[in-house]
């Protein structure tokens, strides 16, 4: 191994004091006081600290954005309900205010999704940023008014009647040269539902005597397809003339409910006839059409006394995304105004347009002006002169807004701005929170102080009621609270503070027992001090943070009971709550996440920094841990 | 000993008497709603209350005993008058009906002129049920968990234990149950929505107590998790821990035998008081879920201002809280021989 060679000279060392007299010397470094070693203490602590920024942001949040927003949380507005969190520009592709939606009902006429009446077809075409129709229809047992095609069910109404169901509620006059042809084809499904494929007959009636009636085929299990010569069966019969109905009749059993499946049935004519009723042709392809007909005149019209249905209706479903804002406040409406209407506007001064230039050239000067853009413009051809443009305002204006409002968090089944309710709520929450922490703070201390210190039988009656106070759960308090005196924002703080000084007043009531014999307090009162003294000069210092900390602690628990009660209907009313907004929207977890995973995420946020700022408070300042680390 | 455990009682029972006395006297002091039905279940409804002497009949009006509560149709000439009976007497025929009859009152609108007792009976085995299977679920959880953050203290492993468990325990339980529902119910449509009725079929039925088991034992395992972590981490750092280790005992020995046994003091009785405390079932979960528990009756008795069923309710929840606090004292003191039960200071 190496060796070193290390050489002190006598000169290397130097004396600190010599010749001179050692005598007390002030400290020179700074005295630290206990708050400022708490604080050194709590910024160690790094989660703390990171819970102390956050609880920090979402403070002036809730003093800012509420007073800041210029959104609307106080008037109902429907038509605004349930639109996107919108931050980024539309077409962005990500927060900017769009809507995905799978599975929805295609409206195959006009080619747009099937959504509500209020908006009209060109307003969801000019909204929708994509739209995947799925290739194969769905078949349904129900008539909607987007479906398509499917078989005509009838079926008996109850397992024991005998009923009759009609094609076409007015009688068609068959009298005449010939050729009139009854085509219906049947379908043979067996077992729809719990129902049963039965027996059926078809006839032509004219009148309730049997004489009156054509049979076409009687009650049979046959379901092939019938093809009917109405002028020869009438030949057949004897008759010259006939005016009557085709009479389907279903045969009930008692087991179960019978039905028929019918695919197509057409009532085609021969000749016209003279000064008669025209006999339109009689037909249907598409079953759902015909059952959506509601129009008992037309000749087409099926009454039925019995269950008329479809069965296998089929109907188509897309997937899309859609720009709420532009659904909303987007104006698909292209309105053509008169070149003298134009003129009329910029001769007020609101716009200016150079047709020679063309739609380019419009420039919106004031509010009063209907129009935003100029589409397109036509000009005549003979004397080169404007006679029309084309233009369309937005819908917003009509709202009374200056430009498309977007907002950050979307807005809610009233059309309130999700973000600025939320940090309105909040806001009471926290004025609650504090409120409520004070008082039970100070007035725990008291009563903690009093029976803590005094002991003996001031203590133990004390402690009796306490304990009977405390034996009943908060949430009775609460309500009978609220039953009694109505659920405004001083009853949530008097049932609160009765239920949460007690929990400051046992605290404080331990610390004063632990502190009380210590040899400083008898010391102090050796000396002859009061017992106000000594119990806030020597004894409550020693007990205030795990007290302080406590009450730290309540802002939060007061937080979530607001919230808690609303969830049992017995929210703060006539203020914004935190607890309401979230109640209500609960509703629309399925359809509109967002209204609730917000609101859940900022009060999940506020409850850990809390926690974790009092935790780390909690060991800043007790004294016991001091230097520990 | 055996003096302390029966004062101890004895002071709960006068506990508890006298807040379920001071919450019928409040509850009786709301403003009187009309039972809802006809005539006929209204004249029955006022019998009932007649016979268990909250309130009065006469033949004609009577303005000295305050408002009127219900006239019954006139009949063979004659009509009945209701009025209602001095709060404080009806606070003495209560204490007569429950002390003889055991008879808590009767629904008003609710569920017409059905006794109290038996609308709770037909309610709180849902409770019961749900609670017991999220006790079975997060106590074994949360100990384990527990246990295994103290034994990997200050790793990665207990960081992210105790990180998970503080961020949980902070969420509020009705946030915790609409993540839960949007994700396995309406998301991923693994589980039902709301409870299956009780014509559903078994397998429908397991599924549905999934979603409430989980959100009810959640919080229990944050909770457990975190307080056997501290335990078990301080009795680690004994004296008498490290001298079984310098005696020769393996770590596992000293944990096993030593350690566990120790930290397990405290735990056992909070097991012990959860178990009684939760049968109370959570108001929130059982409304949001719509389980037909004693928690949503709250609920629904509040909305069909049924304030006898409600008081009923409030009975229960006192009563089952007052308990807890009292099994969790004499079990410190039965577990821990350490522990004096009402020696002097």
């Amino acid at each position: 191994m190496e060796q070193r060679h290390i050489e002190f000279k006598p000169d290397d060392f130097v004396l600190v004091q010599q010749n001179v007299r050692i005598m007390d010397k002030k400290l020179e470094t700074k005295p630290t006081t206990f708050m400022k070693d708490a604080f050194r203490r709590f910024c160690k602590n790094k989660s703390s600290v990171a819970a102390a920024i956050i609880l920090a942001i979402l403070i002036v949040l809730t003093i800012l954005v509420p007073w800041l927003s210029p959104h609307n949380i106080d008037n109902v507005r429907t038509p605004e309900k349930f639109l996107a969190p919108k931050l980024f520009k539309a077409g962005t592709g990500f927060w900017d205010g769009t809507r995905e939606k799978t599975h929805v009902v295609y409206d195959a006429v006009n080619q747009v999704p099937a959504l509500s009446d209020k908006y009209s077809v060109a307003a969801i075409k000019q909204s929708l940023v994509s739209l995947t129709v799925d290739p194969q229809p769905e078949l349904i047992d129900s008539a909607s008014q987007y479906g398509t095609g499917g078989v005509i069910m009838l079926a008996t109404d109850a397992a024991v009647n005998n009923k009759d169901v009609f094609m076409s509620s007015k009688a068609v006059d068959f009298t005449d040269k010939g050729g009139y042809m009854l085509d219906i084809v049947f379908g043979n499904e067996e077992d729809v539902g719990s129902s049963k494929l039965g027996e059926y007959c078809v006839y032509l009636k004219a009148g309730d005597r049997p004489e009156d009636k054509i049979m076409v085929r009687d009650f049979s299990r046959d379901y092939s397809p019938i093809s009917f010569n109405i002028s020869q069966a009438m030949k057949d019969h004897g008759m010259s003339s006939f005016t009557g109905q085709v009479v389907f009749e279903v045969r009930s059993t008692a087991d179960a409910f019978r039905y028929i499946l019918i695919e197509s049935v057409k009532l085609s004519g021969g000749e016209r006839a003279k000064n008669k009723d025209v006999l339109e042709e009689v037909s249907f392809e598409n079953a759902t059409l015909m059952i959506n007909n509601a129009d008992k005149n037309s000749q087409g019209y099926w009454s039925c006394s019995g269950r008329k249905g479809i069965h296998n209706s089929e109907i188509f479903y897309c997937n899309y995304v859609i720009d709420t804002y532009m659904l909303v406040y987007g104006d698909a409406d292209l309105v053509t105004y008169s070149a003298t209407e134009l003129n009329n506007w910029i001769e007020k001064g609101w716009c200016t347009y150079d047709y020679t230039v063309g739609p380019e050239s419009f420039v919106r000067l004031t509010d009063d002006c209907p129009v935003d853009f100029v589409e397109s413009q036509t000009v005549l051809k003979v004397t080169k002169k404007l006679s029309s443009i084309t233009a369309r305002g937005w819908n917003y204006r009509k709202m009374g807004y200056d430009k498309m409002p977007s907002f950050i968090l979307g807005t809610d089944a009233s059309g309130f701005d999700l973000f600025k309710r939320a940090f309105a709520g909040l806001r009471t929450s926290l004025i609650l929170g504090v409120c409520t922490a004070a008082f039970c703070f100070l007035f725990g201390l008291v009563w903690g102080a009093v029976s803590g210190y005094f002991g003996g039988n001031v203590d133990l009656f004390m402690e009796r009621f306490c304990e009977i106070l405390g034996g009943v759960p908060w949430i009775v308090v609460m309500t009978l609270c609220i039953l009694h005196l109505g659920n405004n924002i001083f009853t949530f703080f008097l049932a609160l503070c009765m239920t949460g000084w007690m929990g400051t007043a046992h605290r404080t009531r331990t610390q004063f027992y632990r502190f009380k014999g210590r040899e400083y307090v008898l010391a102090s009162r050796t000396l002859g001090a009061t017992d106000k003294r000594l119990i806030f000069k020597h004894i409550l210092p020693n007990s205030m943070g795990t007290i302080i900390t406590a009450s730290v602690f309540m802002i939060t628990s007061v937080i979530f009971s607001e919230a808690t009660l609303a969830y049992l209907n017995l929210g703060l009313q006539g203020v914004q709550s935190f607890g309401v907004m979230m109640a209500t929207n609960q509703q629309y977890l399925g359809i509109y996440p967002n209204l609730v995973i917000f609101p859940a995420v900022v009060l999940a946020l506020m409850e850990i920094s809390f926690n974790l700022f009092g935790n780390g408070l909690r060991d800043a300042i007790n004294p016991s841990l001091k230097g520990s680390e | 000993m055996g003096k302390y455990v029966l004062k101890r009682i004895g002071l709960a029972f006068l506990t508890t008497f006298i807040i379920l006395s001071l919450t019928f006297i409040l509850v009786k002091l709301l403003p009187f709603e009309r039972p809802i039905g006809g005539d006929q279940q209204q004249i029955a409804y006022f019998d009932k209350q007649l016979h268990l002497g909250y309130v009065n009949r006469f033949e004609k009006e009577m303005p000295q005993y305050g408002t009127l509560l219900y006239k019954s149709p006139t009949e063979k000439g004659r009509a009945y008058y209701y009025y209602q009976v001095p709060v404080l007497e009806q606070y003495a025929n209560w204490l007569k009906n429950v002390v003889f009859h055991w008879d808590w009152g009767y629904s008003k609108s609710f569920q017409p002129n059905v006794a109290a007792s038996v609308i709770i009976m037909s309610r709180i085995g849902y409770s019961i049920r749900l609670n017991i299977l999220s006790v079975i679920v997060s106590v074994p959880l949360g100990i384990l968990l527990g246990i295994w953050a103290a034994l990997k203290k200050n790793t990665v492993t207990d960081h992210t234990i105790s990180t998970l468990v503080m961020i949980f325990i902070s969420i509020p339980s009705f946030v915790l149950i609409s993540f839960v529902l949007r994700i396995f119910s309406y998301r991923l449509g693994w589980l039902p929505s709301t409870w299956p009725p009780d014509t559903a079929m078994t397998s429908a039925k397991v599924k549905g107590y999934i979603i409430p088991v989980f959100c009810l034992s959640f919080g229990s395992i944050c909770g457990y998790c975190r307080f056997v972590r501290a335990e078990l981490c301080e009795v680690m750092e004994s004296d008498y821990l490290l001298l079984a280790r310098t005696k020769g005992l393996t770590r596992r020995q000293a944990i096993v035998r030593h350690a566990m046994k120790n930290a397990m003091v405290p735990i056992f009785p909070s097991i012990l008081a959860e178990f009684i405390g939760i049968l109370g079932g959570s108001m929130i979960l059982e409304s949001l879920y719509g389980i037909p528990g004693i928690g949503k009756l709250f609920v629904l008795s509040l909305n069909y201002k049924d304030y006898d069923i409600l008081f009923v309710d409030m009975a229960i929840f006192t009563t089952i809280s007052l308990l807890a606090g009292v099994v969790l004292d004499l079990s410190y003191g039965f577990i821990d021989p350490r522990i004096r039960m009402g020696a002097k200071k």
